[in-house]
């Protein structure tokens, strides 16, 4: 078949650049310009154009760089490490420790930002070196922040199902509150998985000295977590209490990270200079890859591949559990070298009306589609999460990959899950409105 | 043996969408195959603010837009958005009649050829609470996304409020917006009963899309072939005007059952938008000069 | 040479920090003037509707300029990431090799780039294009400054390909964590 010829030829073509080194952001638009080259008439060089121009121009990515930056500046502000300090005492008994820090921290950023890049990078930048200090096993740090990271998506506000629902024209309100149950029951698959390791993984799982302290100890030793607090509490308030948009809050978080972290002492115009100078590194790197991928969704939108083996998939009219185990297969397959929007963007069309056809709740099935989409961020050659967390730590994207892998699982029990029990999709939902 | 990319800027039950893949069905049968149009929905190949530029530079053959998205580059582009100046299907179609010619001209210097234009449902007030008079808009936020309805949002005492589409069911239920003005379609399509309550029939105009075709894309084609996408463009407008007649029905009535309050506005609110509605003509013919006012009379003598 | 070259990216690196600060400046504004209306609603007054007109788009082009000015100086810091395993593994000359291999791809790839937005910028200029927003801004403007930002990366490249060629630099630098 011609479409598997052309396929595999991508596929190869960008595992080669990839791995000969080329940077991710060429890699995905050289790609993209021989697919175009090769295998559609199109001018070439116009649409790349026309695609770095359009990805780069975008209201809502406006959000990527001043998420990073708060993360920046309270890395560089005294209050990160108080963060820590202040959680510490409370989960000193608990099986995995600080290590939930990852989990509920992406959890509660989760409800302030919409991407899980900008997740990874703001809560990564903060516990991955406090927890590396304290001495926690390295894998398990990359693996929840990697895993978790993913839950940006899911939990509202969320890019991925305003896209959906723009595109298939689903109540957004509705999408959102669909996530919030699937969101905790992530969470809870994930701190459960932590407990489990930290039992067999001891070593993995340093004691935290203040975990015997009186409770009366451990809420005085919590006092400096008020500022955090505050921060989220102004962040979110500031959505819901009517003054700012989604992404206008990111913009609303650095102004109180700044304030914050002035009042805590640690602003000087050098450390704002640094962390400015740390987010134009970070932010440029994510949106340049966020460019690339663009532009080779828009060439493999010309080529058709992905609309052809979609509408093969239909061909084989399966019963509609097959159905989404097969369109598991497909989005796994296709995320591991797509960003998680293209692939929403690129098969909708087709496949919305075969899982309507089949009896499938469009709005379960948005939250099936995130859910599969928050898998691909963690899949190498091209997941978003590991780019952020290379960028971060250093630590090869191969190597994140291998230790995001049993969230990877994870993420697929939660699909399992959702699957045979869609009430927890639906409930929330069928309690609004009318 | 021609195949043309279509991107279009709505998703697949959108009126919109299934009149221009009919059309798309249609040229493929009347031309044997020949030409073979691939649909792109919701933006899925480009996005809406490039797809006019991506038909002028060739990148793609052919797309669809709406037409008021080029007000910022020619006034004549939103005459069909001017407040009551054609407010229901009869009215909306001399419009389009008496527009057409300038507005092709206008495209052609931009190697574009106005294939056809299909309206969307009348524009509406959508608001938190009831519509009577008008008066109840004075000081509330209104949506604003462009100059004339930033002005429209004035002209009602209104205070205009910028909104980015995706984030106005938060908008409403935050109390950043309490009133917007839009067609039933998208209403009942964003499921408007989750963040309001009120919908006012108030017919202020009806925009159209437009489909595009890249002149030198279109030349191209032999004879038989653009005389079958020409015939089937014109059946696509005839279809498309009256899907969107149904789908104006249609879509209050979801609105209906879904809990929305839908009333027609009453004279005072009339007279007032009707007031509204000179002003911005007088303030659009300014703007458009001796091409608008052509246009107008052009218009009115229909 | 080197010193100008080395202040010529630290310059794209502070262009796109000044983008990003307006960026942020321009949205506590726009909250702030939502603030007072809350408050002069409160005390029974109109609401102002202070705004800043065409926020959205104009953040957009502010975040297009942000991201092209940026990407010399990200260069320049090791900032974009890649897959070095295999060279981890490799002897160095090889890994020279495929150094000096990836750079020139890259360059030809933002050379290419660059020509073609350069066309389009140019296209828009000729055609008079301007945003749909509540302030109509030229296209051409945004598209030059994308343009520039890969001339300035097209630097960065041809520079450290120099230096690979040259024996000046043993290996390109790749992000060190934490620093
Ligand atoms: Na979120
Ligand atoms: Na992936």
């Amino acid at each position: 078949m011609d479409m598997i010829w052309m396929s595999l030829v991508l596929l190869v073509g960008l595992l080669l650049l990839l791995g000969a080194g080329l940077w991710v952001a060429f890699a995905l638009t050289g790609t993209a310009l021989v697919a175009l080259h090769a295998f559609s008439g199109i001018p070439a060089g116009d649409s790349l154009a026309t695609a770095f121009y359009g990805a780069s121009v975008s209201w809502e990515l406006a959000a990527l760089p001043m998420f990073i930056w708060m993360g920046e500046v309270l890395f560089r502000s005294r209050l990160s490490e108080q963060m820590f300090s202040g959680i510490a005492p409370w989960v000193g008994r608990v099986p995995g420790r600080l290590l939930h820090t990852n989990i509920l921290g992406c959890g509660i950023f989760a409800a302030i930002s919409g991407s899980s890049a900008a997740t990874a990078a703001t809560i990564g930048k903060m516990s991955v070196p406090e927890l590396t200090r304290r001495g926690y096993d390295r894998r398990q740090i990359l693996g929840t922040l990697a895993g978790s990271a993913t839950l940006g998506l899911l939990i509202p506000p969320s890019i991925i199902l305003i896209v959906y629902g723009v595109a298939t024209e689903q109540s957004i309100a509705r999408l959102f509150v669909a996530g919030i149950l699937p969101g905790l029951l992530l969470m809870m698959l994930f701190a459960g998985y932590v407990g489990l390791w930290s039992r067999f993984n001891p070593a993995g799982v340093p004691a935290e000295r203040e975990a015997s302290l009186p409770l009366v100890e451990k809420i005085r030793r919590s006092r400096p977590l008020i500022p955090v607090v505050l921060l989220i509490v102004g962040v979110i308030g500031s959505i819901y209490g009517g003054l700012a948009s989604p992404t206008e809050s990111a913009a609303i978080g650095v102004a109180l990270a700044h304030l914050l972290s002035w009042r805590g002492g640690s602003l000087s115009w050098r450390t704002f200079v640094e962390a400015l100078m740390g987010t134009v590194k970070t932010s440029t790197m994510i949106a340049f890859i966020l460019v690339g991928a663009h532009f080779l969704t828009v060439s493999m939108g010309f080529t058709g591949i992905p609309r052809e083996l979609a509408a093969w998939i239909n061909t084989l009219s399966l019963s509609p559990y097959l159905l989404l185990l097969a369109l598991t297969v497909f989005f796994v397959l296709l995320g591991c070298f797509l960003d998680g929007i293209s692939v929403v963007v690129l098969t909708t069309s087709v496949i919305l009306p075969m899982v309507q056809a089949a009896g499938i709740d469009p709005l379960w099935f948005g939250i099936y589609l995130v859910i599969v989409v928050e898998m691909s961020q963690i899949t190498p050659p091209v997941g978003f999460n590991l780019f952020v967390i290379q960028g971060l730590t250093g630590e090869n994207i191969v190597r994140v990959a291998r230790a995001a892998l049993p969230y990877f699982l994870l993420l697929l029990a939660g699909v399992v899950l959702i699957t045979v029990f869609p009430q927890i999709v639906t409930y929330l939902p069928s309690r609004m409105g009318s | 043996e021609t195949h043309w990319d279509m991107p279009t800027p709505y998703g697949d039950t959108n009126f919109h969408t299934v009149n221009i893949r009919q059309f798309a069905e249609d040229v493929r049968e009347a031309t044997g195959g020949e030409l073979d149009i691939t649909v792109h929905s919701s933006g899925s190949l480009i996005k809406h603010p490039e797809i006019k530029n991506s038909v002028r530079r060739g990148l793609v053959p052919i797309g669809e837009l709406i037409m008021s998205r080029l007000a910022n580059e020619d006034p004549l582009f939103e005459v069909d958005s001017v407040p009551y100046l054609a407010s229901n299907y009869e009215q909306a179609w001399k419009l389009w009649q008496a527009s057409k010619a300038v507005l092709s001209k206008r495209l052609e210097r931009q190697r574009l050829k106005l294939l056809f234009a299909v309206p969307w449902p009348p524009q509406g007030i959508y608001t938190r609470f009831p519509v009577v008079t008008g008066d109840e808009l004075r000081g509330v936020k209104m949506r604003a996304y462009n100059k004339s309805s930033e002005r429209l949002a004035e002209l009602f005492g209104a205070v205009p409020t910028q909104v980015e589409v995706p984030d106005i069911p938060t908008a409403f239920g935050t109390g950043r917006v309490d009133a917007m003005i839009t067609s039933p379609s998208t209403g009942a399509n964003t499921r408007a009963w989750d963040y309001l309550s009120h919908f006012n029939h108030a017919q202020l105009w009806l925009p159209k899309n437009m489909v595009i075709v890249n002149i030198r894309a279109f030349e191209g084609l032999p004879e038989s072939v653009r005389q079958a996408v020409e015939q089937a463009a014109a059946e696509a407008e005839r279809r498309g005007w009256e899907a969107s007649q149904a789908e104006t029905e249609a879509k209050i009535r979801i609105m209906e059952e879904n809990g929305i309050v839908v009333s027609e506005p009453s004279e005072a609110l009339v007279k007032r938008l009707r007031a509204v509605g000179a002003t911005m003509e007088q303030e659009w013919l300014e703007r458009a000069g001796e091409d608008g006012k052509a246009l107008i009379e052009a218009y009115r003598a229909l | 040479m080197r010193g100008f070259l080395d202040s010529l990216y630290r310059l794209g690196g502070y262009l796109s920090a000044l983008q990003l600060v307006l960026i942020m400046a321009m949205v506590v504004l726009q909250v702030l003037g939502r603030i007072l209306d809350k408050l002069l609603l409160a005390v029974g007054l109109n609401a102002l509707g202070l705004q800043v007109p065409g926020l959205a788009e104009l953040a957009g082009f502010l975040l297009l300029g942000a991201t092209f000015t940026g990407l010399a100086y990200t260069f320049s810091v090791g900032g974009h990431i890649r897959v070095d395993l295999l060279h981890r593994a490799l002897p160095d000359g090889v890994r020279r090799g495929l150094d000096l291999g990836v750079t020139a791809v890259a360059l030809a790839i933002t050379g290419y780039a660059l020509w073609y937005c350069g066309r389009l910028a140019y296209d828009s200029y000729d055609f008079g294009d301007v945003s749909i927003g509540m302030v109509p801004v030229p296209l051409w403007i945004p598209q030059t400054v994308m343009v520039v930002g890969l001339a300035w990366l097209a630097v960065a490249l041809a520079d450290a390909l120099a230096g690979l060629v040259s024996g000046r630099i043993r290996h390109l630098k790749d992000e060190s964590p934490q620093e």
